[in-house]
């Protein structure tokens, strides 16, 4: 479904990726972890080419993608993505948020579109918000409009940046669900987080990221539990 | 005294013809300025150096030079290249005067947008204009309201300078009216109490324009109080 090889990503001098390969499988279930500045993020946003990486390559659906050839809005709406802050549009109601892309880019009827947004709106709990604003939303809910959002371009694969990060502790759980019950309905995903819960529930596979390269590749049980990087152990005493 | 309310009743026919050739020359000059801006916004924001330039130049120059100066020389220049009747002449010139001001306000209001507002809609697959126009766009229109209405009075106020164009708005009729009843000192109170006023009313029609917007903000916000508690 994914595949990176010796991808390098530069900001100027800054050297954030240094050489990524990653392989991720149809209906997979990866967590990156990974210290602050690591480049679990910049690594995200190459998968959706919101960032062009410098050097490497990467096939998603078994196409190889070439910034500059191939059209990046057709392969962004493969890839869908859900921010640590939500970025949802705050003109827009939850219901127009989430049918925005679907009619603009899809060009389904506004009707379709509304429907398919009901659906995914049931699915995520928020049958009757459909009509409220972003600034009428809780944290947790507007979280779970951008998923909502993301899933209407039916994507074959989706990218979580954090998304719990910027949450009050109580609104962490009903995000957490809508993925884990995501992941069981067999969506590919990358997510970066730092819930180990989540992570040992849900994850086929748990990546460590340091300084820009990968340092360990295995499942969430080992890695959380008997990490062999010195570093990943230093990283996970602080963070758990 | 007694001077100031005869003319003001003498010339009030005269003056209220005027008022609304100043009040078209100004809303004219201020959608083809919105127009003009919006333009040179996106050059001055656009990743090309030569356009860039171009919006740069266009602002600096109409930043350092006097309007009186812009408007004879556009005029001049514009009449040397189309044959334009003095209306459309003035109002061309103001706008092009304007336009280097409203687009350093769409300019700043663009800029204001959260980052993650056009990440998030190319995410989507949306492309970056679609994304300009449904997403940053509408955003920024909001946060440029106050700017503009600011904006529209000092063209309002401006206006006046295209009398020198021969246009018969307010400026002009009292430019005429004083050269007929020989009072300068009376007639320009006039005029300046008939601009006092139209800024007052403009004033008060953006500030309701602004607390609706507020509103319509507060009131969800105050959705989101009464939910939590
Ligand atoms: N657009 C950018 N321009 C310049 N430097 C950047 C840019 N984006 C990220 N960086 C830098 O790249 C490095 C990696 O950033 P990145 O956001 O990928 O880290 P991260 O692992 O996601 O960290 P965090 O856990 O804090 O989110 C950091 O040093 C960051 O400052
Ligand atoms: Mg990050």
């Amino acid at each position: 479904m994914i595949h990176v090889r010796g991808l390098h990503k530069h900001f100027g001098a800054l050297h954030v990726l240094k050489g990524i390969d990653l392989d991720v499988e149809q209906s997979e279930v990866v967590v990156l972890i990974g210290p602050s500045g690591s480049g679990k993020s910049t690594l995200l946003r190459c998968l959706n080419f919101l960032e062009i990486a410098q050097e490497g390559t990467i096939e998603l659906l078994g196409k190889s993608v070439v910034p500059g050839k191939d059209d990046l809005d057709d392969v962004r709406e493969h890839v869908g993505m859900v921010f640590q802050h939500f970025n949802l549009f705050p003109h827009m109601s939850a219901i127009e948020n989430i049918t925005m892309a679907p009619i603009n880019v899809k060009k389904l009827s506004k009707e379709e579109a509304r429907a398919t947004a009901r659906d995914l709106l049931q699915r995520v709990g928020l049958a009757d918000k459909e009509d409220s604003y972003p600034s009428q939303l809780s944290g947790g809910q507007k979280q779970r409009v951008a998923i909502a959002r993301a899933l209407a371009m039916s994507p074959d694969v989706m990218l979580f940046d954090e998304v719990t990060s910027a949450l009050d502790p109580e609104l962490v759980g009903e995000v957490l669900q809508v993925m884990k019950d995501l992941a069981k309905s067999g969506m590919t995903m990358v997510v970066v987080t730092h819930e180990m819960g989540f992570a040992r529930e849900v994850a086929d596979r748990a990546i460590m990221l340091d300084d820009g390269q990968i340092i360990e590749d295995t499942t969430p049980e080992l890695l959380f539990t008997a990490p062999t990087h010195e570093r990943t152990q230093r990283f996970l005493s602080q963070v758990l | 005294m007694i001077d100031f309310w005869e003319i003001l009743q003498e010339h009030f026919v005269p003056f209220l013809n005027a008022t609304g050739m100043t009040l078209k020359l100004t809303s004219v000059s201020l959608v083809l300025a919105m127009v003009l801006g919006l333009l040179v916004a996106f050059l001055k924001l656009s990743d090309n150096r030569a356009l860039n330039w171009v919006a740069h130049v266009y602002i600096a120059v109409i930043r350092g030079t006097p309007l009186i100066v812009q408007l004879m020389f556009l005029y001049f220049g514009i009449t040397s290249i189309v044959v334009l009747p003095s209306f459309w002449a003035g109002s061309l010139a103001l706008a092009i005067h304007s336009g280097a001001y409203v687009a350093e306000i769409f300019r700043g209001a663009i800029q204001s947008i959260d980052k993650g507002q056009m990440e998030a809609s190319r995410s989507l697959g949306v492309s970056h204009w679609k994304s300009m126009r449904l997403v940053i766009l509408p955003q920024a229109f909001r946060r440029a309201v106050p700017p503009l209405g600011n904006q529209f009075i000092i063209g309002l106020k401006d206006s006046s300078l295209v009398a020198y164009l021969g246009v018969a708005e307010l400026y002009g009729a009292a430019l005429s009216a004083q050269a007929e009843n020989f009072q300068p000192f009376e007639t320009y109170m006039v005029a300046g109490l008939y601009y006092l006023v139209l800024v007052l009313i403009f004033t008060l029609l953006v500030q309701r324009l602004e607390s609706r917007m507020d509103k319509a903000n507060s009131g969800r916000q105050r959705d989101t109080r009464t939910r939590i508690a």
